[in-house]
């Protein structure tokens, strides 16, 4: 399959309702394709928005067919964090279609954040994790300590990885850190959430929507390779709490069916929930070796301008996450960077990108490989 | 901490599930009673569940390499063992956080209190709270699951002579209750009938009537579901009182004379149900705790405390509960505001 559009929003705290939000970035995506809403065979959509709000709505498809005035398929999908990356290997492998327009958006930060925390804590397990105090920065703060203990890395490799991802999204429009780059001292410095996480280690929760038209007709990007695997939800009932098991096995998978290997990829968005999950994952992906996640970002080559960038878009930590829209906001600047219209933070002339999406502490993980074929 | 495996896969799972996916086999359930601290994170950043920081998110790892999570506003130092104390004392409140498995939480809050003392020719006198004619979820009685994990509890210790009673303070009769809570069907499913309190014999004590049911059983246990803002296993307690006497003791004196008067009877120890306790408004919120003690009135005291609930009946507001010794976990790892979000 091939991509034929890709839209999204900025990410921000918008205040707008979460079909507004899921309908200006399937407008974008559709203008992209250059094609109208009658194109469009079958929708994919994913969402776990609200937290408080009054407008909770749990029949989502039928509201999207109101918006889009169609009575084609529409499927919701929700995988959490994760949502994006599950609803586009769906939409790959549904027989029939021509185009399938794969949509997510949230509007999630809308409370208190002990509410909105609350919300997403829904994608935790909640008698055995929950009750014991396990908060999602918890959760990767244990398994982050864990890490270092078994590898000796250090908190300054993180701080590096929050560095690089905000100085990216000081030149994506899109983020919500744009133009707001921050001193390496200030997230050395940010307060300890969770030790040793600080808060500059953490993603930032925010509204958003993004949508990716995946269609039979040859486009110039081509989705090469497409894993999914998913693992347990108690977090350290794994056999190895300090990876990701189904970012490994995820990753097995798409490099299998693209038919390529590592080295063969340009640029990468990696799913940086928390700065340590970013780390770990260059590791599962194949990136560096185990152990050697600390050794690749002090190397430079994952910067701007380096061999091969991660998250140039400012990842989740500082162009924001929008929970299932993050996902589908990696292809977009995938395929974005394969077109060459990044402006200032353009990478030299990318041939392969990859994206990696995680649900909750590792429990469902999506690796894309998009391909520029002409 | 208890988890089931299956002895031909050698699979272990936490969730009380209890089948193997992959060779049909029944699982035996297992419990460690070990654990060791392998990982600690200081958290600094309150939420709905834990609005006390800071306090520290352990991952335990017991004996048969079990690995979960647990919660303490002490700091503990990586390889310290975590046990815990038991407490015979008469007013200590043991407090336990339930994880799904129901009889795995009344076996540990008995042993927090030094154990009930069970053998084959105990004579144990189970009250349940039995109040309307509602459903489980409603959290108006005694939950079945609860009562039904009681009575395998004393099964298990060879208890054979159990008998389940109580009496209607309002004009519901006893037997229409416990039909359609679904009570009645736990109690005949262990061969055990049923019976109204106040059909039977009661002998003076002091000001009180009490059921002679008291006098012949060697334990009673106090089955309350609890409520806030309510003493809801001392409210339960009343129901061993003969129902006329009661109204026309309230009536002379008060709630609290009524409290020490039945705190002449020593053979009762109080097992609170929590799972989701009542807000005042009613609404069910998920706490997921049990309490127990011999004391009614302090585990009404500390299980209030918990939920961070002011309005209370007068016998309950003067309690110091920092005065209560306290056995399992303490009243800030499990406290929040109940009255936050259900």
């Amino acid at each position: 399959m091939y991509i034929k559009g890709v839209g999204m929003t900025k990410f921000d705290y918008s205040t707008k309702p979460w079909w507004d939000i899921a309908y200006r970035a399937a407008i974008e995506a559709l203008k992209d394709a250059k094609i109208g809403i009658e194109s469009i065979d079958a929708i994919v959509f994913t969402s776990m928005s609200s937290a408080a709000g009054g407008e909770h709505q749990t029949h989502k498809v039928s509201f999207l067919s109101e918006l889009f005035k169609t009575n084609v398929p529409i499927i919701e999908i929700v995988s959490v964090c994760g949502g994006g990356g599950v609803a586009l290997w769906t939409a790959l492998r549904m027989k029939g279609f021509k185009n399938i327009l794969v949509l997510g958006a949230e509007k999630f930060a809308d409370n208190r954040s002990e509410i909105v925390v609350d919300w997403i804590l829904s994608a935790a397990e909640k008698i055995y994790e929950q009750s014991e105090g396990m908060l999602f920065p918890t959760q990767n703060a244990l398994v982050w300590q864990m890490y270092m203990e078994k590898y000796e890395a250090t908190m300054d490799d993180l701080s590096l990885i929050a560095f690089k991802n905000h100085q990216n999204a000081a030149l994506n429009p899109n983020a919500y850190f744009y133009e707001k780059p921050l001193t390496l001292e200030k997230i050395k410095d940010s307060p300890e959430v969770s030790s040793p996480l600080r808060l500059m280690d953490c993603s930032l929760s925010v509204n958003g929507g993004a949508a990716v038209i995946i269609s039979e007709e040859e486009t110039e990007i081509e989705v090469i390779g497409s894993g999914f695997a998913t693992d347990q939800i108690l977090t350290f009932g794994r056999e190895d709490i300090t990876h990701f098991k189904a970012t490994k096995l995820a990753a097995k998978d798409a490099f299998t069916q693209a038919g390529i290997v590592v080295k063969d990829i340009d640029i990468a968005e990696v799913h940086d929930a928390f700065t340590s999950v970013e780390l770990i994952s260059y590791e599962d992906i194949g990136f560096a070796e185990e152990g050697k996640g600390g050794e690749l970002i002090r190397s430079g080559k994952i910067n701007l301008g380096g061999e091969m960038p991660i998250n140039v878009s400012g990842g989740l930590k500082a162009k924001g996450h929008p929970i299932s829209a993050t996902g589908l906001a990696q292809v977009y600047e995938i395929v974005h960077q394969l077109r060459g219209d990044c402006g200032k933070r353009q990478v030299n002339n990318p041939k392969i990108g990859l994206t990696h999406n995680i649900g909750g502490a590792g429990g469902s993980v999506t690796v894309h490989i998009l391909k520029k074929i002409k | 901490m208890v988890f089931y495996k299956c002895l031909k896969c050698e699979k272990k799972w936490q969730h009380p599930v209890d089948i193997c996916p992959f060779c049909f086999s029944i699982l035996e359930r297992v419990k460690t009673t070990k654990a060791k601290v392998i990982a600690k994170s200081k958290v600094s950043i309150p939420s709905l569940m834990h609005p006390k920081v800071p306090y520290f998110a352990l991952v335990l790892e017991d004996e048969k390499g079990i690995r979960f999570a647990y919660k303490s506003i002490e700091e503990k130092m990586i390889g310290e063992d975590i046990h815990f104390e038991s407490n015979i004392n008469d007013d200590a409140v043991a407090i336990w956080r339930n994880n799904y498995d129901l009889l795995d939480s009344i076996e540990i809050i008995s042993e927090l209190l030094g154990g009930f003392n069970l053998n084959s020719k105990s004579k144990i006198l189970i009250l349940p709270t039995l109040v309307s004619s509602t459903h489980d979820y409603l959290r108006d009685n005694t939950s079945t699951e609860f009562l039904s994990a009681v009575i395998t509890f004393l099964h298990d210790r060879d208890v054979k002579e159990i008998k389940i009673a109580t009496q209607s303070f309002d004009d519901y009769e006893i037997e229409n209750l416990a039909q359609k809570s679904g009570i009645l069907d736990v109690c005949l499913k262990n061969k055990i009938v049923p019976f109204d309190l106040s059909k039977g014999a009661f002998v003076k004590k002091g000001k009180i009537e009490i059921s002679k049911e008291v006098e012949e059983a060697d334990l009673i246990l106090n089955l309350s579901i609890l409520k806030s803002g309510k003493g809801s296993s001392t409210e339960n307690v009343f129901k061993l009182i003969n129902k006329e006497n009661y109204f026309s003791l309230k009536y002379l004196y008060s709630e609290e004379e009524m409290v020490l008067q039945i705190k002449d009877i020593k053979n009762i120890v109080s097992i609170g149900e929590a799972i989701y306790p009542q807000r005042v408004d009613k609404f069910p919120v998920f706490r997921n705790l049990i309490f127990a003690s011999k004391n009614s009135v302090n585990l009404d005291a500390v299980f209030n405390a918990t939920g961070l609930v002011n309005q209370l009946p007068k016998y309950l507001k003067n309690i110091d509960i920092s005065n209560i010794p306290i056995v399992g976990r303490g009243i800030l790892e499990v406290q929040r505001n109940i009255d936050i979000l259900l």
